[in-house]
Formats: structure tokens, C-alpha cells, sequence
């Protein structure tokens, strides 16, 4: 259980407090909200001292002072500490600050400091819902919707106390009766980021995909839906009957690592028959997460090539050739290739984009607005250097990628999304669906 | 600016408050309130409008009826009279007919915290509790717990209690989840929620229906159930099965831990468990969310103290990608250094010296001790690297690597040839006190191999005046006098000046001490000096002290999922006040016996090693290096010249008996692992004459004796029988400290 739960800015400053236990000590609450004077010796601002304002990088996450363990999670320049005395699960402690953060982001959207001085009194109404005696209750931003009057000026009328009580009553979680839309809809977006780390000789080191699959459900009624991909255990099993379809769609097939569903997936289903069938909630959703590992399309190959020229000049060439079919444009290229700490000056030819030296980062920036697929461009920079008595050798840090692609990296491709309402008069082909595919890079790596 | 001038602002907001005209513009009033709360999060003393609060808490605007009552919960216990005024309202508000109303304002009430608040709590719980709508309910479900907080050590309500169990049947599931955490407070005297059959299969069938916080608690909870059949145990296991995939790593970890308690009898199921979590693991490994992959690090790690090929084949995954936080790459270093093995280990070494030149300190320093780590095993290659990496000149690494090279050397014995060859020239690289000892030491025990180390110690004694750590100058006291003892000539005349500066002109006490110490010792005679000075070299059997050999998961499964593994078994047992018996897996021999008996030889066996050298002058050969084929060549080929059998009570604590054979020069070829049927034991020794004596040690636990087979290579009686009798005052001795 959590004891209590601080939210503070990058100067340490305590933006938001609430305490729901006594044992995390009264004197965290009383100097916290009190006296001035006893607050430099309260655990919070023990917090503050050893962590936000530590001079070394953050050892862990999970801090311990005075006895009492500290949770950490940064948001830009936020810091979110769940408080907490017991021995609790850490998983759990940490998946409950995503939430939460999850939660905050989808009331005001982005979580910075601004934002959440100016959503205080949401923040604590959200933080007596979400936790009481800190222990987690309900966090469905949906269903939590029905319980935060940020501008309820009125008491409730008729209608919205009935929709509370079928809610507290009713067997979903996640869903509410009675939703009614005159169009109905659906937008899937499968959002991929690609991690890579390759040796400076093109070998790839460990790569892999980690996807998640989005949706956006404007559905009325209670609908049954059914999602599929082309997972290579489904298509297998389907292609057992006939055998060069198969060959045919075995290509395109692809083996997942693991996966995870959202809880309004049947599990049970899943586990037997691979289907992924479910009742959506209402509005933005993470239908499922994924991992693979195999088989994944790099959508750039950088290849470097740096040579020292004497001890004062160092010369770099970078060339990036673009993985995918001529037809799709990838957008927002960047490549980040880092500067040793004793550069003076940059000259930089790239034929396509603008490429930039950046001093006060230690890298050259390299920035292409499009690109098409199997294209190459390269650029070459002399880097001259100030001669320097410092013996430590330059450890180079890897050139790093930007990229956004118009399509999975995976492979992963939706086959269908079926929707049944049998209660309603409406078919499947009348919800208007939408399908998109993202691919970002991640950490995307190549070593020089 | 918001400590100061608190009272001007106070006032103004109290005038404000009672203001006829902002008391009747709802929008201006809320304004209002919501400044005194910003204040009130800003460490401001607010109590001061309290009163005028408790007014504003009877209005029908809910978002103002919340606001008031944040503040009143926060300041109630400084204003306790004052507080019971605003009881009225809450009472009234309990019986709204809005349900949100009714939950906030129980709440609320129970959050008060203050003296003889409880009279007025109890009837609104109880109502709470059998409200039709389940958001009261839930709130006053957790609300008894508050009560009972707030009573303190008073006697459990035997009633509330028996409401409580049968709500653990309500149909909402958060209610019954709040019930197990409200019992759970409620009975911590009596050892929390008794989870019965019933309750356990209930509490089963509700699982899918509840939110990933609820099933992460449950799952904590049906820790205590014990099923009664072998049956019963695995249908829940089948019933649990899909968790072990869930989308919540908490519910994963939940899950696993469960699987792990319940399926303690049955290690082929606990480890067909790890292999099935394996996959969510490594996800939860290479997330995004930083946090969580920490976590998720932190239980491989102890996953793979006792599976250490567990995730071999996935070594590439814990690979560091730069633009990692640093948290996460050590504990990556960490993992690697324990997953490593014979295929992945050229691959693993070459990742790591990548790491050793980055541009962390910390963690290039991190890498290289990891690196040291796995020199135990795979000590030429590692040491080859450790070479290299001095070659690079820089002070940071060069400190860690002598350091490493220190640990390594008294560990394996075998690579001192090495690191002797690469010690000369690290002397101008080291800076920093822990990097000076390390050398020093290394130069005064292994000097007669260094060819140049007087000279290295030399530069030390003329810069003595100019060292600022005392450790450094007691190291090099004694350091000096052992490469005196080697190499006499060169020495003799700068530890005469070093004794002289220590005795004459050293401020710091322990130094000064130490060099009277050295200087009287060296009066008595260079023969005492030897006894004292020359002790063992090195001492490989310590490296099973560091990194005891597997655990058996039995060991660790009760700290699964929580803060023990984030913080280390030893940082935890500090922590949590009620260290030890809880949190000692049962298996697991006593550690802390075991330091002491491998630092401060225990009393019994202190007899054994003075009875030593007048028993038949046996003089057994320290270190003795056997390999296990030589032994099984031997043994084979020789006849058995003596058998005994002796009484034995208990287990067999190997690492104790090793220990102690260690002490008299009798070596360990090999042993079963613990706990197996019939257990045996491999031993070997040799006397200064060249004689072999190999053992077997026998142990039936049927019988309780121990049997002990004795083969010699030459036949001699009086030789024979008295190391049959050191070898029987040992294992008497271990024999009676178990029993």
C-alpha cells in the first residue's frame, strides 16, 4: 500500500501532497504542510536533497531514507514519488505511478509543472478516487469520468446519478450502458518503435520491435468485437487445409515474442483458439502490446566510417540508405552523430537536408525532412580539434536515429476487425473504420 | 514568498470568506477556496480560516463540498474542537440520496484523524456497509479499517469483523478486495485474513472480474492458502495459469510468486514456471518505462542465482544501449556478469571492455569490477583484458583494475604470474587511497615476483610526508615488512626510514601505533616476524564465501515481488526492523555463523590446528592444487589402507565442513550438493614428505554416521593414524555444532 504520494517540480519544490497513511511518519505530513522550519528535516525533503538534487546520476529508482522507500518516476522535469513504509511490490508501485500519470495526461495532457499548478484541485479529486487509505481503487480514466466534477457547478442531474449507479453496479468495469453514437467508428493505429544496436561493421547486435496496438472506439451499445493479425501461429493453424496458401501467406506471417492485452480481452479465448475477441471500452484504448524479435525490417542502415587525420583533425562520414518499399516516404530523419568534447569547428557537406553543428550538445544534427525508400544519402564533416594534453582517449559514443515510418517494422498487418451488435441495429458494415501504421524509431544505435 | 507573510494572508482570505457577496457568487466562492488550499500545499498555516471553512462545507456544489473537505481532513487534528462542528454536516451528508455524496462525505469522516471522532463514525460505517450503492460500500469497507487505526491496540469488533468476511461474497469487486485489505489491518494481531477453502476458491472464481490492482492483491493474499490435496494444488495452478501472461508486470510477478509458494514440493514446476515467465521478463526488460525494467532486472538477477543459465541463449538483451539511465545499465552489467557461460563468454567480455572505456566513471568502473567477477571462472581471458586496459593509461580505470587485480589474486592463484607481469608502470596512474592500497598490497605479498617493486614502495616512503590517508601509510608499513622479508637488501634501509618517520613524526595514532607495533616485533627476531607476517598467500575456498553456489529457489521464493530483491537481500534486513528469522529462507545455512568461523577460526577448531605440529609430525602441505582427474586416477588405483565409521548427527552443512578442512590443509575435490541421498565427499592432502592421502566421506542419513575411507599412496602406519585423527577432531567437531 502506498502511504502517501508527492508530486515535485525540477527545483524540489513540493507541487502537490497527499498523505494517506500515519506511518510514513506525521512529521513528513506536518513539516509538508505546516512549518517551514521542521521541513528540513522531514524524509520529503531528505528525498529532495539526495535524489533531485543529487550531483551523481540517479543510482535506482526505488530509494530508501529514514526507512521509508521512496518511487520515483520523471515526467520532463516532474518528479512523481509514491511514499510508502511497508514492503510492497515494485511492479506494482510503478505501474501505479504510470497510471496515474496515464490518468493526469488524459484530463489536462501533458504533465508539466505548469499544468499541474493549474489543475491542482483536479489532481487532488483524481488522487482521493484513485487511492483511498492508499490502497489503488478504480483508475479507468473512463469510468472515472462519472466521479470528477472539475466543472460540475450544479448538482448532478437525474440522469447522471442513475449512470453512476449502473456503473458501481454493473459487471464491466470498463464500459458503461447506454452509449450512443450516430456514427459509429473506429480508428486503429499500430504504433511500432524499433530498437536497434549495431557494430561498427554492420552486424546487428540486438534488435528488436516493441508494438502497441491503439484503439479509438466511437461504438454504441455493447459490441463484440474481433480482431486479427497476421500471426504466424493463426495463419499456420488456417493453412493447414490448403497447403500453398500457406507457402503463399507464409511470408508475410510473423512470429510474436510475447504479448499482452488489455483487460477487456478474453484470455481464455485467446489461449485456445489465438483469437482475440472483446467488448471495447469507450473511446482511446491500448488493445494489446507486443514484442518480436525476428525477421524485422530495418527501415535505415547507417554506415559509418570516421578516420583520425593527425591529432587535431578528425574526418567523418556517415552514409544512411533507407530499407523500404520506393513508394513510402519516411519523415523526420535526424541523425545525431556525436563530437569529440575538444571539437573547434565543423565544416559539414551533406547533399540532402541541413546539417548542423551543435556545440553545446557535442554532435552534429543531421535533419531530413522526407525520404524515400530504397534511396541513400550520405554526409561528410571535417571536425578539427584543439589540441589537448588530456590523454583520455575519445570513447565514441554511437550515432543515433530519428525516423518516422508509414508502416510496421514488424511486419505485423491487421487482417480484420469485426464488430457485432446484436442488441443494436447495426452491422459491421456500417461502422467506418480506420487503419494506421507508425513505425518510430526507438533506440536506434549504430556503434563507430 | 509563500512562507512569509502568512498572517496578512490569512486575514485577507478570512474576510473573503465571509463576504456576503462572494458567499453568494458560487464561482467566486470556489475561487477562494481553492487559494486556501493552493497555500495550504504550499506548507502555509491555514488552520487560521478554519471556522470559516466548516461554514462553507454546507453547500449542495459538490466540487466546493470536496474542497472543504480536503482541508478539513488535513487540518482537523490541530483543530479538533473546531472539527466537531463540521461532524454535523458530514452525518447529515451521509445520508444524501446522491451515492456520491454519501461515499465522499464517509470519507472524509473516517480520514479525520482526531480524538473521539470514532463515537461518530461507527453508525455511518455500519450503514455504509449495507448501502445499496457499492462506492459507499467500498468506502466504508476500508472505513473500519481507518477505525481501527484510530482506536489503535483496542480490541478487535468481533461483529464487524464477521460483516466484513461475509461482504468478501458482494458483487462488486472492488469491495471485496478492499474487504482483504481491511481485514488484513483489522486482524494484524491475530496474523491478518485467515484465508480458508471457501474463501480461496471464491476469491479464484472472482480473479478475471477484478482490476489489475486487485488481482495483484489477491494474489498476495491466496499466498496463505495451503491446498489440502496435491489435486486441489494443481487445479488452481491450472486455474491461475493465464496471470502468468497478463498485461500487468505486477500481476505476472504476483502470479509467479504464487506459483512458486504453492508449487514448493515440486521443483520441475517451479522451474517450468520461470521458463514461462521468461518471455514477459525480458518484455518487462527492454520496456520503455525505465522504472519497471528495474524492477524487472532486479528479479532476474535473483531468478538467476539459482537457474544461472536461465537466460544464457538471451544474453543480447542485456546488452546497454548508451542513452540508457544509469540505474539500468548497472544492473545490466550485473546480469551479465551472472549469466555468463562457455558459449557466450567471448561475446559477453566484448560488450563489457566496451563499457569499461565509457564516459561514466562509475560505470566504466562498474564494468570492469564485473569483468573481475567473471575472471573467477574464465581468469585468462579476463585477465588479459584487465591487462589491456592499463594500457590505456587512465586514472580511473587503472585505480579499478589493480583493485580487481587485488581480489583476483587472493581468489585464483593461478593468474598471480600475470598480473605481476602487468603491474609495473600503474604506479603513475593511481591517485585515489582505495587504488594505492590495492597496489601496495599487491607489491609487498607478491614482491619477490615484481622485479621493480622496492623502487615503486621507495617512491611511496619519500612521498609519505605528502600522503593525506592514513589507511595508505598503515598499508605501506606493512607491505615494506613483508618485501623485507623477501628481499632483505633492498628494503633494509627505507623501512628503517619509513619506521623512523612513522614513530617520530606521524600525527594520526593507529599509524604510529602500527609502526611501534612492526618496530617491536622486529626486536624479538625475524623469525617471529615470519610467524606473523606470512600468512597465506591466497585462498580460493573464500571465493565460495562471495558468491555462494546456487540457491534453491525455496530460498528466495517468500522475497519474490517485493523490495527485497530491489534492495538486496543484506540492505533490507537493515532496513526492515524486524530483521532475520522472517526473512531467512530455511534452507539456507546461517551466514552469520559463517563469517565468524571464517575469519575468527571458532574455539574448537583452534584446538585442532595447536595440536597440529606435535601429532605424530604430520605436516600437511597448504595449498595443495589436485585437479579431479589426477584424484579419480589415483583413488582408482589405489588400495584402501584404513576405514572408520563415526557418528553423525544432521544435514551436512558442506560450506562449514569445507571450511574447516581448509584450516588443517585437507583438501575438497568434490562433494554431492547438499541435501543429497547418500551424500559424499572427496578429499585429499598431502604431508611434507610427499605422502597423498585421499578420503572418502560417506554419509547415510539413515544410519547417522559417517563413513570415511583413507587410500595412501605409501604405506606408512604412524603417518596413516595421525591423519586419521585430525581428519576425526574435525568432523567431531562439525558433527557436535550441528547436533
Amino acid at each position: 500500500m502506498i502511504g502517501g504520494l508527492f508530486i515535485y517540480n525540477h527545483k524540489g519544490e513540493v507541487l502537490i501532497s497527499r498523505v494517506y497513511r500515519d506511518d510514513i511518519g506525521s512529521q513528513i505530513a506536518d513539516s509538508a504542510l505546516f512549518s517551514s522550519s521542521s521541513l528540513r528535516h522531514s524524509p520529503v525533503d531528505a528525498f529532495r536533497v539526495n535524489v533531485i538534487h543529487a550531483r551523481q546520476q540517479v543510482r535506482s529508482p526505488v530509494t530508501n531514507i529514514a526507512r521509508t522507500s521512496f518511487f520515483h518516476v520523471k515526467r520532463s522535469n516532474i518528479w512523481l514519488a509514491a511514499v510508502t513504509k511497508q514492503n510492497v511490490n515494485a511492479a506494482m508501485v510503478f505501474e501505479f505511478l504510470y497510471k496515474m500519470c496515464d490518468v493526469m495526461a488524459a484530463y489536462f495532457g501533458k504533465i508539466s509543472e505548469e499544468n499541474i499548478k493549474n489543475n491542482f484541485v483536479l489532481i487532488y479529486e483524481l488522487l482521493d478516487e484513485i487511492l483511498d487509505f492508499g490502497y489503488p481503487q478504480n483508475s479507468e480514466t473512463g469510468a472515472l469520468k462519472t466521479f470528477i466534477t472539475q466543472q460540475g457547478i450544479k448538482s448532478q442531474t437525474k440522469e447522471e446519478q442513475s449512470q453512476i449507479t449502473s456503473q458501481v453496479t454493473g459487471q464491466i468495469g470498463w464500459r458503461r450502458e447506454g452509449i450512443k453514437y450516430r456514427r459509429n467508428e473506429l480508428f486503429l493505429d499500430v504504433l511500432e518503435s524499433v530498437n536497434l544496436l549495431m557494430s561498427p561493421q554492420g552486424q546487428v547486435l540486438s534488435a528488436h520491435v516493441s508494438g502497441r496496438v491503439v484503439m479509438k472506439s466511437y461504438l454504441s451499445g455493447m459490441p463484440e468485437c474481433k480482431f486479427g493479425m497476421n500471426d504466424k501461429i493463426v495463419i499456420e493453424k488456417q493453412g493447414k487445409g490448403t497447403a500453398d496458401e500457406t507457402s503463399k501467406s507464409g511470408k508475410q506471417s510473423i512470429a510474436i515474442d510475447d504479448c499482452t492485452f488489455h483487460q477487456c480481452v478474453r484470455l481464455s479465448k485467446f489461449d485456445s483458439e489465438r483469437s482475440i475477441s472483446f467488448i471495447p471500452p469507450d473511446g482511446e484504448f491500448e488493445l494489446m502490446r507486443y514484442r518480436t524479435t525476428k525477421d524485422i525490417i530495418l527501415p535505415f542502415r547507417v554506415i559509418p566510417l570516421v578516420r583520425e587525420v593527425g591529432r587535431t583533425k578528425l574526418e567523418v562520414k556517415v552514409v544512411i540508405k533507407s530499407n523500404f518499399k520506393p513508394s513510402l516516404l519516411a519523415q523526420k530523419i535526424e541523425v545525431r552523430i556525436p563530437t569529440p568534447l575538444n571539437t573547434s569547428g565543423v565544416q559539414v557537406i551533406c547533399m540532402k537536408g541541413k546539417a548542423k553543428y551543435k556545440a553545446s550538445e557535442n554532435a552534429i544534427v543531421w535533419k531530413i525532412k522526407r525520404m524515400a525508400g530504397m534511396k541513400e544519402s550520405q554526409i561528410s564533416a571535417e571536425i578539427e580539434l584543439l589540441p589537448t594534453n588530456d590523454k583520455k582517449k575519445w570513447a565514441r559514443p554511437p550515432i543515433s536515429m530519428n525516423f518516422e515510418v508509414p508502416f510496421a517494422p514488424s511486419g505485423l498487418k491487421v487482417r480484420y476487425l469485426k464488430v457485432f451488435e446484436p442488441k443494436l441495429n447495426y452491422s459491421d458494415h456500417d461502422v467506418i473504420k480506420w487503419v494506421r501504421y507508425i513505425g518510430r524509431s526507438g533506440i536506434y544505435e549504430t556503434r563507430c | 514568498m509563500p512562507y512569509l507573510g502568512s498572517e496578512d494572508l490569512v486575514k485577507e482570505l478570512k474576510k473573503a470568506l465571509c463576504n456576503p457577496h462572494i458567499q453568494a457568487d458560487r464561482l467566486r466562492y470556489r475561487n477562494v477556496i481553492q487559494r486556501v488550499i493552493r497555500h495550504m500545499t504550499q506548507g502555509l498555516d491555514m488552520s487560521g480560516v478554519f471556522m470559516e471553512m466548516v461554514k462553507a462545507s454546507a453547500t449542495v456544489d459538490i466540487v466546493q463540498k470536496k474542497l472543504v473537505y480536503l482541508y478539513m481532513c488535513t487540518y482537523a487534528p490541530l483543530k479538533p474542537d473546531l472539527a466537531l462542528l463540521a461532524i454535523n454536516t458530514l452525518c447529515k451528508d451521509c445520508s444524501d440520496p446522491n451515492p456520491m455524496v454519501r461515499g465522499l462525505a464517509l470519507r472524509s469522516m473516517c480520514s479525520l484523524r482526531m480524538p473521539g471522532v470514532q463515537e461518530y463514525i461507527q453508525q455511518p460505517i455500519l450503514n455504509g456497509l449495507r448501502d445499496k450503492a457499492s462506492y459507499v460500500r467500498r468506502v466504508a469497507v476500508l472505513g473500519c479499517a481507518k477505525m481501527h487505526n484510530l482506536h489503535g491496540d483496542s480490541e478487535v469488533d468481533g461483529a464487524l469483523v464477521n460483516e466484513l468476511y461475509s461482504l468478501l461474497r458482494d458483487q462488486d469487486p472492488i469491495v471485496v478486495v478492499n474487504c482483504l485489505r481491511s481485514l488484513e489491518e483489522i486482524l494484524k494481531q491475530e496474523g491478518g485474513v485467515v484465508i480458508n477453502k471457501p474463501i480461496a476458491h471464491h476469491l479464484l472464481n472472482r480473479m478475471s472480474k477484478l482490476d489489475q490492482w486487485g488481482q495483484a492483491e489477491v494474489l498476495n493474499f491466496l499466498l496463505r492458502y495451503q491446498p489440502r490435496s496435491e489435486e486441489e494444488l494443481f487445479d488452481i495452478l491450472n486455474l491461475l495459469d493465464s496471470f502468468l501472461k497478463s498485461s500487468s508486470p505486477s500481476v505476472v510477478m504476483g502470479a509467479t510468486k504464487l506459483f512458486l509458494i504453492l508449487a514448493k514440493k515440486f521443483p520441475h514446476v517451479q522451474t517450468d514456471v520461470l521458463v514461462r515467465v521468461k518471455g514477459p521478463l525480458l518484455a518487462a526488460c527492454s520496456s520503455e518505462s525505465r522504472e519497471l525494467c528495474f524492477a524487472a532486472l532486479c528479479h532476474v538477477r535473483q531468478i538467476l542465482h539459482s537457474l544461472p543459465g536461465h537466460f544464457s541463449s538471451h544474453y543480447k538483451k542485456f546488452f546497454c544501449s548508451y542513452s540508457e539511465p544509469h540505474y539500468i545499465k548497472l544492473q545490466k552489467v550485473e546480469v551479465l556478469c551472472e549469466l555468463v557461460n562457455d558459449e557466450n563468454v567471448q561475446q559477453v567480455l566484448e560488450e563489457l571492455r566496451g563499457y569499461c572505456t565509457d564516459v561514466s566513471a562509475d560505470f566504466s568502473q562498474a564494468a570492469i569490477f564485473a569483468i573481475g567477477g567473471i575472471a573467477r571462472t574464465y581468469t585468462d581471458q579476463c585477465v588479459q583484458i584487465l591487462t589491456e586496459l592499463l594500457g590505456l593509461r587512465q586514472e580511473h580505470i587503472t585505480t579499478v583494475v589493480v583493485q580487481t587485480f587485488r581480489d583476483l589474486v587472493w581468489l585464483c592463484p593461478q593468474c598471480t604470474e600475470a598480473v605481476c607481469q602487468a603491474l609495473p608502470g600503474c604506479e603513475e596512474n593511481i591517485q585515489d587511497s582505495e587504488g594505492k592500497q590495492a597496489l601496495i598490497w599487491l607489491l609487498g605479498v607478491h614482491g619477490e615476483r615484481i622485479p621493480n617493486a622496492p623502487y615503486v614502495l621507495e617512491d611511496f616512503v619519500e612521498n609519505v610526508k605528502s600522503e593525506t590517508f592514513p589507511a595508505v601509510k598503515m598499508e605501506l608499513l606493512t607491505a615494506l615488512l613483508r618485501l623485507f622479508l623477501s628481499r632483505p637488501a633492498e628494503c633494509q634501509d627505507m623501512l628503517g626510514r619509513l619506521l623512523y618517520y612513522c614513530i617520530e613524526e606521524e600525527k594520526d595514532m593507529a599509524v604510529r601505533d602500527r609502526g611501534l607495533f612492526y618496530y617491536r616485533l622486529l626486536l624479538v627476531g625475524i623469525d617471529e616476524v615470519k610467524r606473523i607476517l606470512c600468512s597465506p598467500k591466497s585462498d580460493p575456498s573464500l571465493g565460495l564465501l562471495e558468491d555462494p553456489a546456487e540457491r534453491p529457489v525455496n530460498s528466495w521464493a517468500s522475497d519474490f515481488n517485493t523490495l527485497v530483491p530491489v534492495y538486496g537481500r543484506a540492505r533490507w534486513a537493515t532496513i526492515s526492523k524486524c530483521q532475520g528469522a522472517k526473512h531467512h529462507g530455511p534452507e539456507l545455512p546461517n551466514t552469520a555463523s559463517f563469517a565468524t568461523s571464517g575469519t575468527l577460526i571458532p574455539e574448537e577448531n583452534k584446538e585442532t590446528i595447536q595440536e597440529l605440529p606435535d601429532s605424530g609430525a604430520l605436516m600437511l602441505v597448504p595449498n595443495l592444487q589436485l585437479t579431479a582427474e589426477y584424484f579419480e586416477k589415483t583413488w582408482l588405483s589405489l588400495k584402501v589402507a584404513h576405514q572408520q565409521v563415526l557418528p553423525w548427527q544432521g544435514a551436512v552443512h558442506a560450506d562449514t565442513l569445507q571450511m574447516a578442512l581448509q584450516v588443517v590443509n585437507i583438501q575438497t575435490i568434490a562433494m554431492s550438493r547438499a541435501g543429497a541421498r547418500p551424500w559424499k565427499a572427496y578429499l585429499s592432502a598431502q604431508d611434507d614428505t610427499g605422502c597423498l592421502f585421499l578420503t572418502e566421506l560417506l554419509l547415510e542419513p539413515e544410519n547417522s554416521e559417517i563413513q570415511i575411507t583413507v587410500k595412501q599412496n605409501e604405506a606408512r602406519m604412524e603417518t596413516l593414524n595421525s591423519f586419521i585423527s585430525v581428519l576425526e577432531t574435525v568432523i567431531g567437531t562439525i558433527g557436535n555444532i550441528k547436533s
